[in-house]
């Protein structure tokens, strides 16, 4: 029993780890009750699954708690580490979704559950880190319903950047556009049209006060996060005389008090008159095509839908959502919660899907949609405690930081700047429970992406949001490269910035990306290969295996720990499958930092 | 015993099953299993009744009535009680071009108040504006210390009814700018005070103290006003200006005793730094009367000092003479994005002659405040102010500084 105890107890995945303690457990024989009890408290679902048969039989009585032991001892020993389908590219075929109804989350639910109660598994200090999920061996996420593998890992080429999620179906100007909907309330104006194709596009202008600067800012920024993989809404940036719009039958408005009346000529001229003109006298206009499918609601950054077979891992430990904190911060999206997302109910290969979007990006770059956002944005929460604290018994004197920004009078900017900017302390408007629990692995991973996207190709993408202003074209420019690169000197610093690894000529290779992009980079490393037991999950060290070519001898799976001399606490283990004949592939990537050792990934 | 073994069976071979499979069997099974506890997607009751309130737009329906019908709540005078009572309201007549409301309160004190309004706030593409108003009042214990800057701090309290009818007119040349003229009629009756806690004014005064204490009068009241307004924005200002100067002439067409002139200037400026986080607001207000030889301006028309909107240490109504002259300067912070805080000192007085004018013999007082902001507007501010008569605690539903509409109808000092 003890060999037992000890073994579990120096192994180090996740799985095997609530078995051990487990086992230690009863080993003392401890009460049914509490076993039970940490039991449950193991963190994932599928470690309570998985032993759930186990803990059933603990609660009969010690005896049976020997044959539960045997059972848990010989499931660690056993199960393996890397599967034979590992690393997984694309998520598998999930059950098909056969009912999902559309639901409205409310916009002040929101704000208040999430600044008072922010919900979902959070990860706490001092408590093991809970490392992301739905990722593959190599801490990728798996390309499907959330999120694609795109820029970073197979470079597209500037006009596909600028084309983002496609433009093959603009509005069309061969007809009229017929209002199908509209929204006389709200920050600002906007209508739902269907163009001579049939095609329907959501029609979103800039306020008054700072035209170019919603449209600029949604063109500009759905690009960029489409080339770091989310899916989004395919955009156009429009420009249209007044005359080309036709009020459909039976299209209504709500008056101030929600009653619905017929739309008219009248209400068109009321809603245009509230938006700007280009000097041409055209209108320009996010036309943002309708998302294929059927619109089912919002996601939410916690939980998971609970009508979705394929969304198995709680949203707040999405490593793509945890990532897109990064990316948040550096557009300045610090409008990234539910209600700015959407979920669509797709078909696809005989069966039903829920695709995820980030939706409205029009509140970035500085914007407030309607206003230039506030220079709290991205600060500071609406509403902290401790900030709040700070600022009523300072009167005020404790100036944040962020209240010191200076912003250049543009208003096709708003309020964007990146010299107060600091991607670690960056906020969005309330707490978010995904991005709250981003560890320093979630932030190299969006990081990575974000640093590839280079200063030629982010000046084409501002230049084909097509500002009339120069200043302003360069100015956001200015930003997002001086953002990016303290993204990448922030968060390529926190675990060893190396990545790419490939086995060429019986090497392995990597790049240092922090080098790369031009800031210090971590290197020289140092390699040791290890031999790994994928049944056991032990590592023994191969003698005399201390450079990069892969020892001839050492097993079906070798590790290559790579660390060094300058961050003396982070290292990352690459793990080699050399099977028969096959050619030697990588099969899992580990990074460990300074608070991580302790915790292990779940390749799930 | 059987049971117990046929378990130990059914586990081990799960362990197995599960040793040997793939990650795609395994993530397969988790949506499996997941699969089985699949349920609608559903809101919480909290939220649900959230989002019915704001797709039924029931809050606006509350506050706007049943097609404009609804409840007026608050808005009396200082003192008054909490008002409530009928309202008809419509700013969605003809897209917005034409405002029509009326409503009638009674307070918890028994003040009684009625108003009728009209206006056309879009004439000429929104270059013009016409108000149309009427009101009735019946205020039974105003409160009155007596004339002059070294009044008493005795309360004194007397009846206040009045019925106004006024029209205002502007034009709004250029994008700061607005100048207008406005006249109307204002039937007065004075009495004496319901207001058992106190003694009644003209028990306490006589009419050379309190002009007009005795009368009652109608007046013709007409007169012009300029104003420059640049403040980023006016409902919550951090930066800019406003420049107000307003000159009316009450005419005394019943008694001929109470002829008088008014001229009120009032300048807001106000300075935000740390990009407008903080906020230095600075306040001037004057309102000088000019009468003719043996007229008197009536103690109840007469300019106060005192209250929650100037000096902020004394008790509402506390000075009223001829002049008054009010200065104010408030540092305001953001605390969190829907409150700030504030710090403030007031100084001002009353004084008889116009000559009197200047920085002498101020009183003052000092305190600090909460301001609570919702869509970038207050809402409501907590305001505790000191001076040397005491303490006074202010919860009010409006902004500090807050102008009142222009023209003949806002030129009394009592509203």
């Amino acid at each position: 029993m003890r060999k037992y105890t000890l073994l579990l107890r120096n192994t180090r995945t996740t799985d095997s780890l609530p078995a051990a303690k487990s086992a230690e457990f009863l080993l003392r024989l401890a009460p049914p009750r509490a076993a039970c009890a940490l039991l449950r408290n193991t963190r994932t679902t599928d470690s309570l699954r998985r032993y759930g048969t186990a803990c059933f039989s603990i609660v009969w009585g010690r005896a049976f708690a020997a044959c539960a032991l045997f059972v848990l001892s010989a499931l660690a020993i056993h199960a393996q580490k890397f599967r034979t389908d590992d690393p997984l590219e694309f998520e598998p075929r999930y059950p098909s979704v056969s009912e999902a109804a559309p639901r409205k989350l409310s916009d002040i639910y929101d704000l208040f559950k999430h600044t008072l109660d922010t919900p979902g598994e959070l990860n706490r200090k001092g408590r093991d880190p809970i490392r992301a999920d739905g990722v593959n061996t190599l801490g990728e996420p798996m390309q499907g319903a959330w999120w694609a593998k795109r820029h970073y890992y197979r470079p597209m080429t500037i006009n596909q950047l600028i084309a983002g999620p496609g433009t093959d179906h603009p509005p069309s100007t061969n007809g009229p556009w017929t209002v199908v909907a509209a929204k006389n309330e709200g920050i600002t104006p906007g209508f739902l049209m269907r163009d001579a194709n049939q095609e329907l596009y959501f029609i979103k202008f800039d306020p008054l006060t700072n035209p170019e600067m919603a449209t600029g800012a949604d063109w500009v920024t759905s690009r960029l996060v489409y080339a770091l993989g989310y899916h989004v809404p395919e955009n156009y940036l429009v420009e249209f005389r007044p005359d080309i719009i036709a009020i459909g039958k039976d299209v209504t408005l709500s008056n101030r008090l929600g009653k619905p009346r017929k739309m008219t000529e009248r209400d068109l001229s009321e809603m245009l008159i509230k938006v700007p003109r280009t000097k041409d006298g055209l209108y320009r206009a996010t036309a943002s095509r309708l998302i294929a499918g059927k619109g089912i609601g919002p996601y939410r950054y916690y939980h998971r839908r609970t009508d979705d077979p394929a969304d198995i891992v709680p949203h707040e430990h999405r490593r793509d959502l945890r990532g897109f904190a990064v990316v948040s911060a550096w557009i300045g999206h610090d409008d990234s919660r539910a209600i700015n997302t959407f979920d669509a109910l797709v078909e696809e290969g005989g069966r039903k899907l829920i695709r995820h979007y980030i939706l409205d990006l029009g509140s970035t770059l500085g914007s407030g949609t309607g206003r230039s956002n506030s220079p709290r944005s991205g600060g500071e929460y609406l509403f902290g405690w401790k900030q709040s604290a700070a600022q009523l018994f300072t009167l005020g004197l404790a100036v944040p930081r962020w209240a010191t920004a200076s912003f250049p009078d543009l208003p096709s900017v708003g309020r964007f700047e990146h010299a107060v900017f600091d991607p670690e302390k960056w906020v969005p408007e309330y707490p978010n429970p995904a991005f709250l629990n981003r560890l320093p692995d979630d932030e190299f991973w969006a990081a990575k992406q974000i640093v590839a996207i280079k200063d030629e190709e982010i000046r084409a993408i501002v230049r084909s949001a097509r500002y009339t202003d120069p200043a302003a074209e360069a100015w956001i420019v200015e930003c997002l490269i001086r953002r990016r690169d303290k993204i990448g000197r922030a968060y390529l610093g926190r675990v060893l910035p190396v990545d790419k690894f490939a086995l060429r000529g019986g090497e392995l290779v990597f790049e240092d990306l922090s080098e790369k992009a031009g800031y210090s980079g971590a290197g020289p490393y140092t390699i040791q290969w290890f031999q790994f037991d994928n049944t056991r999950e032990t590592t023994s060290p191969i003698t005399g295996a201390a450079t990069a070519t892969l020892p001839a001898d050492g097993g079906a799976y070798r590790v290559a720990r790579i660390s060094s001399a300058k961050r003396a606490s982070q290292s990352v283990d690459v793990t080699v499958r050399v099977e028969g004949a096959s050619t030697p592939a990588i099969v899992g990537i580990h990074r460990r930092w300074n608070d991580g050792e302790r915790s292990t990934q779940s390749p799930k | 015993m059987q049971t117990k073994l046929r378990l130990t069976v059914l586990t081990l071979i799960l362990a197995l099953q599960l040793s040997g499979q793939t990650r795609t069997e395994e993530l397969l099974g988790r949506s499996a299993e997941y699969q089985k506890q699949l349920t609608p997607e559903r809101n919480t009751g909290a939220e649900k009744a959230l989002r019915k309130i704001q797709d039924d737009s029931l809050l606006q329906r509350i506050n706007y009535g049943f097609n404009g019908l609804g409840t007026k709540l608050g808005g009396m005078v200082t003192g008054g009680g909490f008002g409530v009572g009928p309202q008809y309201l419509r700013t969605d007549l003809r897209d917005g071009t034409i405002n029509v409301g009326a409503s009638a309160q009674i307070s918890t004190r028994n003040y009684r108040r009625a108003d009728a309004n009209f206006a056309l706030p879009k004439l000429f593409d929104g270059k013009a504006m016409l108000d149309v108003r009427a009101t009735y009042r019946d205020y039974r214990g105003i409160q009155y210390y007596g004339p002059g800057p070294d009044s008493l701090k005795n309360r004194t309290n007397y009846k206040l009814e009045d019925t106004a009818l006024d029209a205002a007119f502007a034009l709004t040349p250029l994008r700061f700018v607005k100048v207008g003229g406005a006249g109307g009629v204002l039937n007065v009756n004075v009495g004496p005070g319901k207001d058992s806690r106190f003694a009644s004014s003209d028990a306490t005064f006589t009419p050379a103290q309190a002009p007009g204490i005795g009368d009652q009068t109608d007046f013709l009241r007409y007169g012009a006003f300029g104003h420059v307004d640049w403040r980023d924005d006016p409902f919550a200002p951090k930066n800019g200006g406003s420049y107000l100067v307003q000159y009316m002439r009450y005419e005394d067409n019943d008694l001929k005793r109470h002829d008088f002139s008014l001229l009120e200037i009032d300048l807001q400026q106000y300075v935000g730094i740390f990009n407008r986080t903080r906020v230095f607001a600075l306040r001037a207000h004057t309102r000088l009367t000019d009468t003719r030889q043996g007229q008197t301006v009536p103690f109840y028309l007469q300019p106060i000092v005192g209250g929650s909107d100037d000096l902020r240490g004394f008790r509402p109504f506390r000075f009223s003479d001829n002049n008054s002259l009010v200065l104010s300067g408030e540092y305001r912070w953001a605390i969190f994005s829907g409150c700030d805080g504030a710090l403030f000192v007031d100084a001002g007085k009353v004084f008889p002659r116009r000559g009197q004018l200047n920085f002498n013999d101020l009183e003052g007082s000092a305190g600090f405040g909460l301001r609570f902001n919702a869509r970038n507007r207050t809402f409501m501010r907590v305001d505790v102010g000191f001076s040397h008569e005491g303490v006074q605690v202010w919860f009010k539903f409006n902004d500090m500084f807050q102008h009142r509409p222009l023209g003949t109808a806002d030129s009394q000092p009592i509203l």
